[in-house]
């Protein structure tokens, strides 16, 4: 359970990027964050994965504060969290494997012949089984975000994290990809930021709506409205 | 070792540029340490030399030698005194000029001087025993011996200074190199650097790929920079050989360990490739701390 109490976002130059939020998020559930550029849902994501701490309030993951002085544990949070970018952040050096792969690498807990049969079951949901091999310059946009989300929803990480996944992408690929998001709903803790009314709106899942960096409505099986 | 090679063909010129940085600091360090360990095998071979040598007179009485040797134990000064009378010295003649039988058959016992070979306590009580031997008539010459071992003494506080200068000097430079270059490399890898501490990675985790392949450009580099080392001071042997004629050995004490630097053998070249090897792998892993903390 993820629990945002009186939240705050003051950067250095006195700009707020978030202003007393408070909401609590179940195990499994799907939401949206919605809202325009600069509403504040890349801020919630990062203070969730503790690139930036808040400048009041306090934020708990199943009932541990990590924005407590005392809590110095980034790492096992950061190992629980999987995370879905834009921008693909994939690593051209390596292939699909290897990229996924450091997902389960950094846990530094499992044997080579476990992290290749755990991928391999990530690249089936994604529908990448066969290409494994593959070089990220082989791929297309909507298969390099597929190895970003195999690489998030691989091993026993709890929650992803998605801020806007589909923003690269045409229609078509947009709804493969949502696809994928679809059969992990209900294993997984799912965080999507987006601006797209139509996936939001297909979905009927549960909507944050942020504006200047205030959560102005909670629906449950919402719909974009702004 | 596969990342390793694999990173040297990703960045050739970083790696060569790391590469060549620690070899020629590695062969300098090298050359310095060999200097010190012969200057410091030599200083320690005067010191055991007797430090005045009195000569007397071939027909000298030795109860008179004797009482002279008595009278400078009693002075306080002393640490030992050895007699040597003229069948002693005959078979040390012997012994230096046995591949010489002419000059063997000029010299019989008789003719050569008894003598006292003197170690005094402190260096500054050396001239005051020179000055009372060089006073007793049946005293015929005084070898002293401080002025040479003065000379080397300070010769080899000088070498030592400058070594640690010169070895400061190298490893602030090859810091700064090593620094500049793993920075090139960590800004290759900057995007998988901060994916890896997204997903959890720890500090160490991060930072192996980057410390192994310095660990192995240092090893690396230490082995090439012996070899050229070792092929120098074998081609110079035979001009070692001349100038160290007529010494047996030279020994190193260091603490309660005692290592023998000439004639060279492969325990002195061992612990001198330990040590330049240590040398280079802890400035290696060093840099690349200090480079890849800029990310962590």
């Amino acid at each position: 359970m993820i629990t945002f109490e009186n939240v705050t976002k003051k950067f250095p130059l006195g700009n707020i990027a978030l202003e007393n939020i408070s909401f609590s998020i179940e195990d499994n559930e799907f939401i949206f964050l919605v809202g325009p550029s600069g509403a504040g849902k890349t801020t919630i994501l990062k203070l969730i994965l503790k690139e930036i701490n808040p400048s009041e309030g306090s934020i708990l993951i199943d009932d541990l504060d990590i924005t407590s002085k005392k809590f110095f544990n980034i790492l096992s949070l950061r190992q629980n969290l999987g995370v879905v970018f834009q921008d693909f952040k994939i690593i051209y050096e390596k292939n699909v494997l290897e990229n996924v792969a450091m997902s389960l690498l950094v846990l530094e807990k499992y044997s080579l012949p476990q992290i290749k049969e755990k991928v391999r079951e990530a690249l089936v949901i994604v529908g990448l089984k066969d290409k494994e091999k593959f070089f990220p310059i082989q791929l297309s946009a909507g298969e390099l975000q597929r190895v970003a989300i195999a690489r998030a929803i691989v091993g026993e990480r709890k929650i992803i994290l998605a801020d806007e996944p589909t923003g690269n992408l045409d229609p078509k690929t947009t709804w493969e990809i949502m696809k994928i998001f679809k059969k992990i709903e209900g294993k997984k803790t799912i965080i999507f930021a987006t601006h797209n009314a139509d996936i939001v709106n297909s979905f009927q899942k549960r909507v944050l709506i942020l504006k200047d960096g205030k959560l102005i409505k909670d629906l449950r099986k919402g719909k974009y409205q702004l | 070792m596969r990342e390793f090679f694999i990173s040297i063909k990703r960045t050739p010129f970083q790696s060569a540029a790391s590469f060549l940085v620690l070899f020629f600091s590695l062969f300098l360090t090298l050359f310095l340490l060999f200097s010190l360990a012969f200057s410091e095998g030599l200083l320690s071979y005067l010191e055991t030399r007797p430090q005045i040598t009195a000569y007397f007179e071939p027909k000298t009485n030795e109860n008179e030698i004797f009482k002279i040797r008595d009278e400078l134990n009693s002075s306080g000064k002393i640490l030992s005194i050895k007699y040597i009378n003229q069948k002693q010295a005959f078979e040390i003649y012997k012994k230096m000029n046995k591949d010489n039988p002419l000059l063997l058959e000029m010299v019989s016992a008789e003719i050569l001087p008894p003598s006292l070979e003197i170690y005094a306590k402190k260096p500054i009580f050396l001239p005051e025993i020179a000055e009372y031997l060089k006073k007793q008539p049946s005293v015929e010459e005084v070898q002293f011996q401080k002025d040479i071992l003065d000379r080397l003494l300070n010769l080899t506080s000088i070498l030592r200074k400058i070594a640690l200068g010169f070895f400061i000097y190298l490893f602030l430079m090859t810091t700064a190199v090593l620094i500049t270059v793993t920075h090139f490399k960590t800004a290759l890898k900057k995007d998988e650097i901060e994916l890896l501490a997204l997903l959890g990675a720890s500090s160490f985790y991060i930072r192996k790929p980057f410390l192994k392949e310095s660990f192995f450009m240092a090893l690396f580099a230490s082995i090439f920079s012996f070899s050229l080392a070792l092929l120098t001071l074998f081609y110079f042997q035979p001009f070692l050989n001349s100038y160290f004629q007529g010494i047996s050995s030279l020994v190193l004490n260091i603490f309660n360990f005692s290592l023998t630097v000439w004639p060279i053998n492969w325990v002195f070249l061992a612990v001198i490739f330990s040590l330049s090897s240590f040398f280079g792998i802890f400035v290696s892993l060093f840099s690349t701390f200090l480079a890849t903390k800029k990310y962590l």
